[in-house]
């Protein structure tokens, strides 16, 4: 260690008292620095710079500016890490000084202990500043372009660990009925390690095959609280991820940039899980089982039917025949019957008939008989006179071959060796001679 | 959600609706109304199937349990299961 440096003498003629020792006059700088009236001042915020105990940053207006320090603590708790150059705040805190030392330099500063933002419509100014970039980049499309499963089986949900959102999307799965698969990817949702921790929430469940669709839950509060989820680099991950992004952050009436660039953005986390399964599955079930008997019904009706048809086609052609010969028999019936009275008729009509001509034949019987015997009589003679035998008896003869035929030529004669003469008496054989 | 010749859960429903109209209509020919009922049976399965899939009971992972499960080489699904 150094030896302490002997006390110089002053400068001649300065009527200024001293020489007084750097270290002790800085102490005594501070001592009166931090006696200051603490105040709350505004300005443009500049110049941000996060250490690992303590940020600085300055606050500037028109007519000047102040450097100013805060400690990490205090600025963690307030989430607005967001805060880019010339968001306007207010800071309360009072002058400080620190002294330093031979190896350290001394700074001024004003020490904030507490600090907002000087009004909502600056932090909205840079939302809306961004969101335009965004949408000029056509970043809010993607999301919205991705295919939504309507039965998911994996889904992630970025949300606080003990937050009530957590309970609300469980709730709203249960009331689809639905009992898959949550990944849960729990990140700080209010302070300035929100972002990146939820970014990279998301790009870890992107990275799972598995996950299909991811819901980011937080309840409500204050702009600032929900600035998290306007951040660009959030923002832009979520725009390209590619699974489809549900997004339910604050109440109905906040508006953060992720419900922009999302697939779909829900007013409470419990609609969220309702987006995520559109599908109710209990009903889904019920669907199902009535379409299915549906197509059972019809795939029976439509086998019956056809059987039916086939069955009748099938008897047609006995119909056909039965019809037919129902007809045969019916005709035969009618011939039969017809037959019967034409007889009947006939048989009438020949009695009739022959009524009369038995009585016609009674009437004409004597004279008819009489003149018959008389022609038999004539005829008899006619006959007996020419019989063969009454030849034969007035001598003349009958010669026969030995066949017995009549021979009736003289050259027929000559061809026999024997002949045989008939006679009215008896027969008699002849030798003609050559 | 499983993609498959049948798509998705919400493409089968549609066509089984489809099936069902045309069925309904009674303007399907005997083969192509087998055929139908054959692949209205076929989607009606698929879509049980999608259902019972999610019907299992709620498993809760944190996302750590799944990449580690993942870096393993065991899928989820086979895990769970044989819990």
């Amino acid at each position: 260690m150094a030896a302490p440096s002997p006390h110089p003498d002053g400068i001649p003629g300065s009527r200024l008292s001293g020489p007084w020792p750097v270290g002790e006059y800085a102490s005594a700088l501070r001592d009166r620095l931090r006696g200051f009236t603490r105040v709350q001042v505004f300005g443009e915020l500049f110049g941000l710079k996060v250490g690992r105990a303590k940020v600085w940053f300055e606050l500037r207006d028109r007519w000047g500016a102040l450097p100013c320090s805060m400690w990490r603590k205090d600025w963690d708790a307030l989430g607005l890490h967001t805060l880019g150059d010339g968001a306007v705040v207010v800071a309360a805190g009072g002058c400080d000084f620190y002294p330093g030392s031979r190896a350290s330099s001394p700074s001024f500063s004003f020490a904030v202990s507490k600090l907002r933002v000087a009004g909502e419509g600056d932090l909205l100014a840079q939302v809306e500043r961004l969101r335009r970039a965004l949408a000029d980049e056509g970043l809010f499309e993607p999301q919205k372009r991705l295919a939504r499963p309507s039965l998911p089986r994996t889904i992630g949900v970025v949300s606080g660990e003990g937050g009530k959102a957590r309970d609300d999307v469980l709730a709203g799965l249960r009331r689809r009925g639905w009992a898959g698969r949550i990944v849960w990817a729990f990140a700080p949702v209010q302070d300035r390690r929100a972002a990146p921790a939820i970014t990279r929430a998301l790009q870890d469940l992107a990275a799972c095959e598995e996950v299909e669709v991811i819901v980011v839950a937080r309840g409500g509060g204050s702009l600032a609280d929900l600035f998290a989820f306007c951040d660009e680099t959030l923002c832009r991950t979520v725009a390209l991820l590619r699974v489809p992004v549900i997004s339910s952050v604050g109440h109905h009436t906040d508006r953060t940039l992720i419900d922009d660039v999302a697939a779909v953005a829900c007013s409470t986390p419990t609609h969220a899980a309702e987006a995520a399964v559109p599908v109710d599955c209990a009903a889904a079930r019920a669907q199902l089982r009535g379409l299915a008997a549906r197509l059972e019904r019809r795939s029976r009706l439509a086998i019956v039917e056809r059987a039916r048809v086939l069955a009748r086609l099938a008897r047609a052609p006995a119909d056909h025949v039965e019809r037919h010969r129902t007809r045969l028999h019916q005709h035969a019936r009618e011939l039969r019957a017809t037959a019967r009275r034409r007889l009947e008729t006939a048989g009438r009509h020949t009695s009739t008939t022959a009524l009369v001509l038995e009585r016609k034949a009674r009437a004409a019987s004597g004279a008819e008989q009489v003149q018959h015997a008389r022609n038999l009589e004539r005829l008899a003679l006619a006959l007996a006179a020419h019989e063969p035998q009454r030849a034969l008896e007035r001598g003349y003869a009958l010669v026969e071959d030995p066949s017995g035929e009549p021979v009736t030529s003289a050259a027929a004669a000559r061809e026999h060796a024997e002949l045989t003469l008939r006679l009215h008496d008896g027969r008699v054989s002849v030798r003609p001679r050559p | 959600m499983s993609e498959s010749a049948t798509g998705t859960y919400e493409t089968a429903c549609t066509r089984i609706e489809e099936v069902i109209r045309r069925l309904d209509s009674g303007e399907a020919g005997l083969r192509e109304t087998l055929e139908l009922c054959q692949e209205g049976k076929r989607l009606v399965e698929f879509c049980a199937g999608e259902l019972d899939a999610v019907a299992h009971g709620l498993e809760e992972l944190r996302l750590d349990e799944m990449v580690s499960r993942l870096e393993t080489g065991s899928r989820p699904g086979a895990t769970a299961q044989a819990a």
